[in-house]
This record gives C-alpha cells, sequence and structure tokens, in this order.
C-alpha cells in the first residue's frame, strides 16, 4: 500500500507525525518511508540520518542559454519569454538561471539559429539511506532556484518501488511537500490513501481544504490528524469541516514542548519523550493506523 | 523599491513577519503587500479579510484544427513537456494536465490556423484593500494544477502595476525558481527562521540563495526559545546577514493570529519586537516620507 501523509499548508507538524509514525509502525510492518519534500527534506533530521548511502545526481532541469556572440540584440526572446526571465546587463541578453522554466520559447522564437539553447543542468539529488530504526528512506534535495518539479518526487518513488521489489517490503510511506504544487500532486497521484494533517488555525484550515481538493481529484480515501490540537479551544471549524465531508479524524495530538525539544534532539518525539501527553496521543493514532488502514 | 519576507522553511512565520511588517513600515511608506505563496496564500487570513477583485490567470493551451493540421508533428517534437502526443498518423492530442502553456507548439507550427489559441485557468490573483492603509495583492493557484510559476509571475506584475513606494513581497517556503521568481527585483531579504536543526537547515538554504541573487538578508529568529539562536547567528555571518531580531514562542502571537487581529497593534511585549524590524529595514531603504 502506498500511503501520502500531506498537509497543504507548511509548519503543522507532517514530518514530525510522520517521523513519530514510521517509529510506532516500524516493528510490525516492513516498509519504505519517502521524503518528498525535495524543496525543504527534512525528514532524514528528524530520523537522525548522518550519512546517505547512496546519491544519484538528478539532470534534468532544462534552463535556456542565450550565445552574446551570435545575439544581433532584437529582443523578441526578452518580449516573449512568458516569465520575464530575460534581461539585459551591460548590452548583452541574459536567462536568469534561478527563474527560468526551460521552457525554449525563446529558443524557438530567436530569428537567429543556435544562438539560443537549452541546455541540461542538475536539478538535485535523490539518495537512499537505511535509518537506524531498520526502515529504508528515500529523499531528495533540489538545487537552489531549480524548477521545483514534480518529476524529482516520481524519481523518488520509482527507487522506493525498485527497494519494494528487492526487500519485499509492503508499504510505501511518502512525506509530502507543503503546498499544492507539481510535488504534491506526483506524491499524491498513484497513493491509495492520503492522511491530512493540520492544526486549529484558519490558515492550516485554508490550506487543508485546498490539499483534500487534490486528493478528491485523484479520488482517494482521506484522514485527518489535527495537531497542536488545543492551541486554540474557541476554533471548532477543522473539526466541522472534517465532520462534514465524512473525513475521519485519526486522532488529536496536544500541543507539547516535547514535540520542539525533540527535534533539536533529532529523534521521532515518540522515542525522544514517550511519557509525554503528545505521545499517548500518537500511539493511540498509531493504532487506528494499524487498525483502519494497513489492516 | 521591492523588499521580500522569505524563509526556507515552511511554518516558520513568514506570513505573521510580513503582515505585521507591512503594518509597521506603512507609516513610513506607501506600500502595498504582495502574498506570492500561491499554493498556500494566507496573508488576507491573518489581516483578517476576504478577498476581492479577482482576475483569472489563464495560460494558452493549444487547440488543434484537424481540418487545417497537416500531421508533420513539429509540435509534439518541440514540447518540452511532452504534453502533445501524436498517433501513427501524425494526428496530435494535447494532454492538458502536462502542458505548459509556453505556446512553442504554436510558434513552431507551419500551417497558420491549424493551431488556435485556447485557454486554460491556473489559478487566480486578487486586489483586496485592508483596514491598515495598504493593498494585499494574492495570488492564488487552483487546486489540482502544478504550475505555480505563472500565478507567481502574475500576481507580482499585478502588484507592481500598483506603482507603490514600496512592494512587500512575501514568498512561498523553500528555494524553488518560484522563490527566486518572487524574490527577483528586491534590495532586501527578510529571512525568517527558526532556531531548530530544521530551521536551520532550511534558513541557510535562503541565505545561499539570497547570495546567488545578490540581495542582502536579514535574519528574523521566530520561536527563538525553542533551539540555539547561536547556530543560526553562525550561519547568517557565514552569509553576511545579521541576525536582526529575535521573537520568542509567544501564545500572544498565536492567539492574534487566529483572530486576525495583527500583533503589532495590539499592547502585547511582541508588538515592540516587529516595530523594531520595520525601523531597522527603514534604517536600511534610507528612511521614506
Amino acid at each position: 500500500m502506498q500511503l501520502v501523509i500531506a498537509s497543504g499548508k507548511g509548519g503543522v507538524g507532517k514530518s514530525t507525525v510522520t517521523a513519530s509514525l514510521l517509529y510506532l509502525l516500524k516493528d510490525e510492518y516492513r516498509f519504505v518511508a519517502v521524503d518528498a519534500d525535495a524543496d525543504a527534506p527534512n525528514l532524514d533530521l528528524l530520523l537522525g540520518v548522518e550519512r546517505w548511502e547512496e546519491e544519484r545526481e538528478l539532470i534534468g532541469a532544462k534552463v535556456a542559454r542565450i550565445n552574446t556572440e551570435s545575439c544581433i540584440r532584437c529582443g523578441i526572446c526578452q518580449e516573449r519569454c512568458p516569465y520575464d526571465c530575460i534581461k539585459v546587463i551591460d548590452g548583452d541578453y541574459v536567462v536568469s538561471e534561478l527563474t527560468c522554466e526551460g521552457c525554449n520559447v525563446c529558443g524557438l522564437v530567436c530569428p537567429v539559429p543556435g544562438t539560443i539553447t537549452l541546455e541540461e543542468v542538475r536539478s538535485g539529488v535523490v539518495r537512499k539511506t537505511t535509518t537506524r530504526y531498520g526502515f529504508p528512506l528515500i529523499s531528495a534535495q533540489l538545487d537552489v532556484g531549480r524548477p521545483n518539479s514534480g518529476k524529482l518526487v516520481t524519481e523518488e518513488k520509482e527507487w522506493a518501488k525498485k527497494l519494494m521489489g528487492e526487500l519485499g517490503l509492503e508499504h510505501m510511506i511518502v512525506d509530502s511537500a507543503a503546498g499544492i504544487g507539481c510535488q504534491v500532486i506526483a506524491s499524491i497521484g498513484g497513493a491509495d490513501l492520503t492522511i491530512l494533517v493540520a492544526e486549529p488555525t484558519p490558515a492550516s484550515l485554508s490550506d487543508v481544504q485546498r490539499a483534500y481538493k487534490v486528493v478528491q481529484h485523484f479520488r482517494q480515501p482521506a484522514y485527518l490528524i489535527i495537531n497542536k490540537a488545543d492551541l486554540n479551544p474557541g476554533f471548532t471549524a477543522l473539526r466541522e469541516w472534517a465532520e462534514a465531508e465524512g473525513i475521519p479524524i485519526l486522532g488529536e495530538i496536544p500541543y507539547d514542548r516535547a514535540i520542539p525539544r525533540s527535534m533539536s534532539m533529532l529523534k521521532p518525539f515518540v522515542e525522544a519523550f514517550p511519557d509525554s501527553k503528545a505521545a499517548d496521543a500518537m500511539r493511540e493514532i498509531a493504532e487506528k493506523v494499524r487498525e483502519e488502514i494497513l489492516r | 523599491m521591492q523588499i521580500a519576507v522569505s524563509g526556507g522553511k515552511g511554518g516558520t512565520g513568514k506570513s505573521t513577519v510580513a503582515i505585521n511588517l507591512a503594518i509597521a513600515l506603512g507609516e513610513h511608506y506607501d506600500l502595498a503587500l504582495a502574498d506570492l505563496d500561491v499554493e498556500a496564500p494566507n496573508d488576507h487570513l491573518l489581516l483578517g479579510v476576504e478577498l476581492s477583485n479577482e482576475e483569472p490567470v489563464e495560460l494558452f493551451m493549444p487547440r488543434f484544427d484537424y481540418s487545417k493540421c497537416t500531421r508533420c508533428r513539429k509540435c509534439a517534437e518541440v514540447c518540452e513537456e511532452h504534453a502533445i502526443i501524436t498517433m501513427r498518423d501524425g494526428t496530435p492530442f494535447l494532454m492538458p494536465n502536462l502542458c505548459s502553456g509556453c505556446a512553442a507548439c504554436e510558434i513552431v507550427c507551419p500551417v497558420p490556423g491549424a493551431i488556435l489559441p485556447g485557454k486554460k485557468l491556473m489559478g487566480h490573483t486578487y486586489l483586496t484593500e485592508t483596514p491598515y492603509g495598504f493593498p494585499l495583492v494574492t495570488g492564488k493557484l487552483l487546486e489540482g494544477e502544478e504550475r505555480a510559476m505563472p500565478i507567481v509571475s502574475r500576481a507580482k506584475k499585478r502588484a507592481q502595476a500598483l506603482g507603490k513606494e514600496l512592494l512587500l513581497v512575501d514568498t512561498a517556503a523553500g528555494t524553488s525558481n518560484t522563490v527566486s521568481k518572487a524574490l527577483e527585483d528586491s534590495r532586501l531579504i527578510i529571512a525568517v527562521t527558526e532556531p531548530t536543526p530544521l530551521g536551520i537547515h532550511d534558513g541557510e538554504l535562503i541565505l545561499r540563495l539570497a547570495k546567488l541573487m545578490d540581495i542582502p538578508a536579514m535574519v528574523v529568529v521566530n520561536r527563538s526559545d525553542l533551539g540555539d539562536v547561536g547556530r543560526v547567528r553562525e550561519i547568517a555571518e557565514r552569509y553576511g546577514a545579521e541576525v536582526i531580531a529575535e521573537i520568542p514562542y509567544s501564545e500572544n502571537v498565536i492567539r492574534s493570529y487566529v483572530e486576525g487581529k495583527p500583533i503589532v497593534l495590539s499592547d502585547y511585549p511582541e508588538a515592540g519586537i516587529f516595530r523594531e524590524i520595520a525601523s531597522r529595514v527603514v534604517e536600511f531603504l534610507g528612511g521614506g516620507e
């Protein structure tokens, strides 16, 4: 089974919850974990990963380059670039590598053949390790300023699938990026179900509703975990929304200082502070995941 | 001129800093705020306003006129996204989800009128007046669409067109090219980070991007009592950035955020921190009016 953990909004505790869930499931299930937030991966940090066993460069991003020697400075490329990535610097037309999407429109409209070329550049790395908890982790890191492509996530999931075959693993657990863009779509697409993590704030509600629409787009079941559940007692809209949509709530984790403290110890909070009230809640959630999802 | 609030990691408090800074800077400049976190725009929620003046962001999408198409396959060959597939006889078909709207197919098509300009809705931009004396421009990607760049680009243009003295941009998390697009043209980046290992890791990436783009950066440490601010200082120093403020974890900040009442306008002590950030920015930019 392929299950995804998503949130829409960053910082609601998705990776924290994922790390602890993985920790609680590790003895009973054989799975591979995938950190699909290539833009800001941190599941490895939360699982105390110190080294990668294998790292592959991902060449795939494309950026346009303008040959200033043959450029006749007609400006058509700048005019037609859909994202304003071409600037004039000291009289030369220059493509900004940090914003180019690699669509090649400039190359197609350029009247001087060979002046604008599309070059493949490194978009980041995909890497693999075995965590100290025994399960493998696939992660990626996008290079600064590269298109935040879903291809990187697809690459990660391919590698994870291969590992599942080689190691005879039953499940893939994917920690998706925040937001609803290509990485999230690549994470949710092809999965069996999504667990949404949200906190009781208007911003988190708004973002998780958007993530849920992506889940619906793929016609998948969704579940909800409410994190920092007691942060905002007056705010009932998150729970009401889940009930109205028929999204089962797997559990509620109270705000607990044990969580940020465990983060600086680079350990899942259920491991670092097993007696905390957050850990109690997390164990109940893991129990529900066993009974209702992974049974 | 433009400045930006950014920060590698999601949930570090970028939007909280952005809206409070906008309010505080409003005393010095005629400004606009642009929420360019188009996958998860929240500034309007924090400001307690409803989005208004919706404008669609539509991208070009090819429509084929099969009566004119010569089945030459050029459109499919040139499509970087492989969004156009061809049948055995060369008849092109579009897979709309893959189309980036770049119009490359239309440019290379040798038969005028064989590719017609269809349209695809990607999301919206909004222009909302706030009760704080400045307008908010928001970009919002449609759920199910993958490409954030067109929305970022269009929302930024809409904000720039307001012609304000100062444009304050709130970016998405991370350091991908949509963040670079938002940061572009900034005179200063306020990088918001947390002193946790995660925050420090991602905060370093945004400082690296700032350096690559040659934009000066200042660092605001949020939830400063939850980790080691000394580490943040070390890294900031390595990138020539100064830590200009520390905001301790605070129930007051959370309360104001939940209530949609910016804390800078409250009597809480945290209000002073945001005013201090604003005055550092004013100092850096060289005054205002």
